[in-house]
């Protein structure tokens, strides 16, 4: 397995474009899709699953729900290792951590000694997060019998109760475990020979970054890095301008999607499923709390059987694309009704670049929307769009309702090819009043993780009442949880500012059964302060589902340590801002523009991104030009450069 | 195509945005119960729904996991406005009732309404029904009427105008065995309804009421097209068919009728299920609402199977004749527990029937049980009352004309329904699970294969009893079009060290097991659709390499010779034995 000789090409590429040696940086930072691609794709390697006795097919059962509830040719997940190397060796655990069987040794090695020719195994056993001795030496015993074979164990990535959940989170990094490997190391020895001697860092799905020598074993931490780095310029963004809570809005070609910056910091979950809902394949470890939407820049306007309007989730995709692309495509999407309407300009389209076919996109708007529904052209163009932002402004609330908050009163910060495009139309719906563009949008992600830190998360489940936890338990399991987190940044290369580590319990009331994370001071812990800790509880849980239950009694399900090595943070340059003042220096012509269906279209001037200086303000309508985006100005909206050369807009409605 | 000028207070654009919205109102509807349940049941095994209605009842969208309480909720929202009167329904009211038989189904279905209220105007009403894990009323074990299923709440006010009725809480608490659970239960669907107001009237004050009236009127007009469209392109005519269930646990052996008649005319279908049986004496009744729902969830597979929202649009053009007092129309006081059993099998009858007719759009028999096991005692650890369930099991799905059935997947009463984790049930219960697989051969033969059913072992850690309620052990699930039938759904117990696996059903309805000792639910698999004899050979020799099939009922069921040692398919063989059993 090697590197795509692509791949490195643009990095040494890109670093001989901006004029400097591998040699003089310290730090390479990377993300890839290569973790999910591998799984979506199902390019993995040859794997086989190692499980207890009695539960060779949990992988297949799964959960049992049927979300496709009325089509009786609905479809399953699907798992990564077929039923054929799936195997069961004696072994068992009761739910308190005691041995009911102990492992059958000889057993496992005579099955590793028929596992020819598989690349890679994956090993569950039941309550392994309460004792994990069986694991810990299967493991051992599959390295002796299998060198070169890659192994992994489920309590090493999740120690948490649910063994379906668990076994397909395992499954999941050894499907990937040597194709992530062979690409690391792949890129790792291009900059090591080309003279790089400093440390090279991945970004996980938290947003996290660690070593690369980390993500070749636990690759499933680095499923998500790519949306999670934009969070984290989000994050970054928010400390630079003084805000505390934020939403992200990232839209791209097929997709939007959301996450959340509150009190200064990022909304992480415990788990999710990959490839959507219906068939998707559980993940269960930490990363970034990301709410996604099936509309971007290709999704299609069609009109179903019944000539009813939909816009997405069925996307043209990047080829055909849109019609205007004038690739083959003639059906019409997002991005024909931008074009129709004059908020994208068909010959500045990624910097004049692409040629964009405007009377394309008319005649597949006019032809498949506008005549069958009886509208006009413009009517039909504007329609898509205000339903596409009312869906996606379901992503943006989504991701903060679902968390008891309210979506109005944040930020947003726009970014993507085609987050600036539609941001304040999205941000209308909701009700937001200012919005981010940073510098490159298009770009975002890579800014993001020069801002990332090394983070570790770990979850320990530890079921029991509050009122009898024992403190010097609790804090016995954050100590080894603190420990491992210190112990993982040591292995590093990387000598960190200094260590935060932050404590969490996810709780629920006795007798309920979905908990939340509440967040935990360390002081709590210190005063043993079990009521401190329950009024904690109360004020999430009524935050999040606005109602609580004082009276009742709580338990703790798990206990959550992150541990963060903190990286220094570069300095941002500001530029000098020589008082406020037109933009009349960046003017770049102007166009017929249409904002609302009954106004038609107004001559609407054009700003060249690059031109912009601190302290230039804009009033809408109008739009801000760059190479890989442009910002829409509705009537009424104002624009303002800050000394970052961030555009910082405020809706109409909303005078600051 | 839709003419737009019947609907002046909207246009396309505006409905696709209420679509859209009504739809995100449920869903966070959903979220919310599920994620401030207190049991099992709400949360893992998601048996409850939520939806909007508008101001005279009639489904605009409703969030699903239980697709047979397609119409409880509609017919519970109709009866409160009826209940109430106009004039007696106010701002800060909230509804609630259990009324076995005006929700169809059991006395654990205890549903709030919430008139919805703009400015003065009822705009709507937000709905939501979901299962408490104790009512009150005999634990385990059979009941012959309603009166011993436990506490019976009428239509009331759980909430005046703002006050909430403390009495009725008081009642409840009294009557239920986990009283805790069941605050916490009903604070949840309190929150749920509130959810469903909050964000309703959002919409309505975004775009208007007469915009989202419109719009509503407009959805609903396109789901009748939909589903017009589709039941047009079903051959007219008289469609006929006939199954069993066991028996009502009462009558052991003696089986109980499920006929249907299908009448197809244009665009119109009449389901008659006046050939069903008469109520029976056991707890499998339900009420005439859940025989209007599972012509309707059939109907729904049928003829809109991935429209959403779910709205009422799309049952204009079916008619069901059922006639009062059949198992699914009961009336009181018949016993309502396990309710949902023969409707399951009522909607498989009727893509049994039409299977002549759109052999593509109908499936074979599925396993059609919850296959669920409910156990209770003390719990050692801490010494209190438990009441344990692992949620449905899952089982085989019948084989459908172009596609194998799915392996191990819930019953047609559920839909995005899960089980237990099987950690989770044991940190949470005395008892350990033993295994927890497939069955092999226990999908019907076919050119297409039924899905397979589940095993499960569980042996008691401390004393406890155990109730089993299932059905379909005899009346096992067909095949179509020449397919095999699956295995039934069956129950056994490990007392003194020994199986006793000879019950005459899979109803056990009262087994002490003391500590150490088991038992053990294996749910019955899918149909199988057309001739075995004519599935690839290769893709039996590959069931047979992943143990779905055993090498013996390849050869037997299959005619396909598959080398015991390398399980590689022997072609020549499989020709000839093929060859001679097509005579």
């Amino acid at each position: 397995m090697s590197t795509p000789a692509a791949l490195v090409d643009g990095i040494s590429g890109g670093v001989a474009k901006a004029g400097l040696e591998y040699a003089d940086a310290s730090l390479f930072l990377h993300g890839s899709t290569i973790a999910i691609n591998t799984i979506l794709e199902r390019t993995g390697a040859d794997t086989a699953l190692v499980i207890t006795e009695g539960f060779r097919d949990i992988y297949e059962i799964g959960r049992v729900n049927r979300p496709d509830a009325y089509n009786l040719y609905f479809k399953k997940h699907v798992p990564l290792i077929e039923r054929a190397k799936r195997f069961e060796v004696p072994e068992r655990m009761y739910a308190e951590g005691e041995i009911r069987t102990p492992l059958n040794e000889t057993a496992l090695r005579r099955l590793a000694k028929g596992l020819d020719g598989i690349e890679s195994i994956a090993v569950l056993f039941l309550h392994a997060y309460r004792n994990p001795v069986h694991e810990i030496r299967a493991r051992e015993i599959l390295e002796e019998e299998l060198p070169g074979v890659f192994v992994t164990v489920s309590h090493e990535l999740s120690q948490e109760y649910r063994e379906y959940e668990r076994c397909s989170t395992v499954a999941a990094n050894a499907y990937i475990g040597p194709t992530v490997r062979g690409y690391v190391d792949g890129i790792d020895s291009h900059i090591r020979a080309s003279g790089f001697d400093g440390s090279f860092l991945v970004v996980q799905s938290t947003g996290g970054l660690f070593e690369a020598g980390q993500a070749r074993s636990e690759c499933v931490r680095m499923l998500e890095s790519g949306p999670a780095a934009g969070v984290i310029g989000t994050r970054a963004l928010c400390h630079i301008l003084g805000l505390e809570d934020a939403i992200s809005f990232d839209m791209g070609g097929t997709t939007a999607k959301s996450g959340v910056i509150h009190n200064g910091e990022v909304l992480t979950i415990g788990d999710t499923l990959i490839g959507g809902y219906e068939q998707g394949l559980p993940v269960q470890i930490a990363m970034m709390d990301i709410f996604e939407v099936g509309t971007g820049g290709g999704s299609l306007a069609l009109l179903d059987e019944s000539g009813a309007l939909h816009v997405g989730p069925e996307s043209a995709g990047a080829d055909p694309g849109p019609a205007c692309y004038g690739l083959g495509g003639n059906r019409p999407t997002v991005t024909d009704a931008n074009l129709v309407l004059g908020r994208l300009d068909a010959d500045r389209f990624l910097g004049g670049e692409m040629k964009l076919d405007r009377e394309a996109a008319e005649r597949a708007i006019a032809t498949q929307v506008a005549e069958p529904l009886g509208l006009d052209v413009t009517e039909a163009a504007e329609g898509i769009l205000r339903i596409a932002s009312t869906a996606m402004s379901y992503a943006v609330k989504g991701v903060s309702t679902e968390r008891g908050l309210d979506a109005a009163s944040f930020s947003m910060v726009a970014y993507g090819g085609a987050g600036p495009l539609h941001a304040t139309q999205v941000a209308r719906e909701i009700g937001m009043k200012t919005i981010i563009v940073p510098l490159s949008p298009g770009h975002f992600s890579a800014f993001g993780m020069l801002f990332s830190d090394l983070r570790y998360d770990y979850v320990r489940t530890a079921p029991g009442r509050l009122a009898d936890m024992e403190f010097g338990v609790m804090e016995q399991t954050y100590g080894e949880m603190a420990e491992q987190g210190r112990e993982a940044i040591r292995r590093t290369s990387i000598e960190p500012e200094g260590i935060v580590i932050s404590r969490a319990a996810d709780m629920r009331y006795v007798g309920q059964e979905h908990p939340v994370t509440v967040p935990l001071d360390d002081k709590l812990f210190a005063d043993e302060d079990r009521d401190g800790i329950k009024r904690e509880f109360d004020k999430v849980h009524l935050e999040r589902y606005g109602t609580n239950a004082p009276a009742e009694p709580g338990e703790i399900v798990s206990l959550r340590s992150s541990i963060v090595g903190k990286m220094p943070v570069p300095e941002l340059r500001a530029y000098p801002n020589e008082g406020a003042g037109g933009a009349s220096d960046a003017a770049a012509g102007s166009r017929q523009i249409c904002f609302d269906r009954n106004a038609g279209y107004r001559e609407t001037p054009s700003f060249d991104r690059t031109r912009l200086k601190p302290g230039h303000r804009i009033e809408g309508p109008a739009v801000v030009e760059e190479h890989a985006s442009t910002t829409v100005l509705f009537p009424g909206d104002t624009l303002e450069v800050d000394d970052y050369l961030n555009l910082i807009i405020t809706v109409a409605g909303y005078s600051s | 195509m839709t003419d737009w000028q019947k609907y002046p207070g909207t246009d396309p654009v505006t409905t696709e945005i209420v679509r859209n919205g009504v739809l995100a109102v449920t869903e966070e509807m959903k979220n919310n119960l599920m994620r401030t349940a207190y049991n099992t049941i709400i949360y893992e095994a998601l048996d409850f729904t939520v939806g909007i209605f508008t101001p005279e009842g009639e489904t605009v969208s409703i969030g699903i996991g239980l697709p047979m309480f397609i119409r409880g909720m509609a017919e519970t929202v109709k009866a409160k406005i009826r209940h109430f009167g106009e004039d007696g329904i106010k701002p800060g009211d909230i509804y609630v009732t259990n009324d076995a038989y005006l929700t169809g189904s059991h006395l654990n279905h205890m549903t709030f309404t919430l008139p919805v209220f703009d400015d003065g105007r009822l705009v709507g009403f937000a709905c939501c029904m979901a299962h408490w894990i104790d009512i009150g009323g005999t634990l385990g074990g059979m009941t012959t009427d309603i009166y011993s299923e436990g506490l019976q709440v009428p239509i009331l006010k759980y909430q005046n105008e703002g006050t909430v009725n403390t009495d009725l809480e008081d009642i409840i608490r009294m009557n239920v065995r986990i009283p805790s659970r069941a605050m916490g239960d009903l604070r949840a669907q309190v929150t749920a309804v509130k959810t469903g107001e909050r964000r309703f009237l959002e919409l309505v004050r975004r775009y208007g009421f007469d915009a989202v009236r419109d719009s509503i009127a407009a959805i609903m007009d396109h789901a009748e097209e939909a589903s017009r469209r589709r039941t047009l392109s079903i051959p007219d005519g008289v469609y006929e068919a006939e199954s069993f269930m066991d028996d009502d646990g009462i009558d052991v052996g003696r089986r109980i009728p499920i006929r249907v008649k299908i009448v197809v005319e244009g665009d119109e279908m009449t389901i008659d299920l006046s050939d069903v049986s008469e109520q029976v004496r056991g707890f499998y009744n339900s009420g005439v609402t859940t025989g209007h729902a599972c012509t309707q969830v059939a109907f729904k597979c049928i003829a809109s199977p991935t429209d959403y929202p779910i709205n009422d649009g799309a049952f204009r053009n079916l008619k069901t004749i059922v006639p009062m007092g059949k198992v699914v129309s009961a009336v009181r006081p018949a016993p309502m527990r396990w309710w949902m059993t023969f409707p399951m099998t009522v909607v498989d009858t009727v893509f049994k029937a039409l299977e002549p007719a759109i052999p593509d759009r109908v499936i074979a028999g599925h396993h059609a049980d919850l296959v669920v096991v409910m156990f209770h005692g003390i719990n050692p650890r801490t010494r209190e009352f438990f009441i344990g369930n692992f949620g449905p099991q899952g089982g085989g799905w019948g084989a459908k004309l172009t596609e194998d059935g799915a392996n191990a997947v819930v019953c047609i009463n559920d839909g995005d329904t899960h089980n237990a984790p099987i950690e989770q049930a044991e940190t949470k219960s005395p008892v350990l699970i033993e295994n927890n697989c497939l069955i092999r051969d226990s999908g019907g033969a076919g050119r297409q294969r039924g899905g397979l059913g589940i095993e499960r072992v569980v042996r008691a850690r401390s004393d406890i009893v155990v109730n089993t309620q299932i059905e379909r052990m005899n009346c096992r699930p067909w095949g179509l079009d020449g397919g095999g039938d699956a295995t039934g759904n069956t129950v056994a117990l490990e007392l003194d060290g020994k199986w006793k696996e000879d019950f005459p059903n899979a109803k056990v309805l009262t087994a002490q097991l003391k500590e150490g000792e088991a038992f053990r639910l294996r749910s019955g698999g899918g149909g199988g659709f057309g001739d075995p004899l004519d599935r690839p050979a290769d893709i039996v020799a590959e069931d047979v390499r992943q143990g779905y099939v055993s090498i013996d009922s390849a050869e037997r069921n299959y005619g396909v010779v598959v080398d015991p040692e390398t399980l590689a398919l022997d072609a020549e063989a499989t020709q000839a034995l093929r060859g001679k059993r097509r005579g």
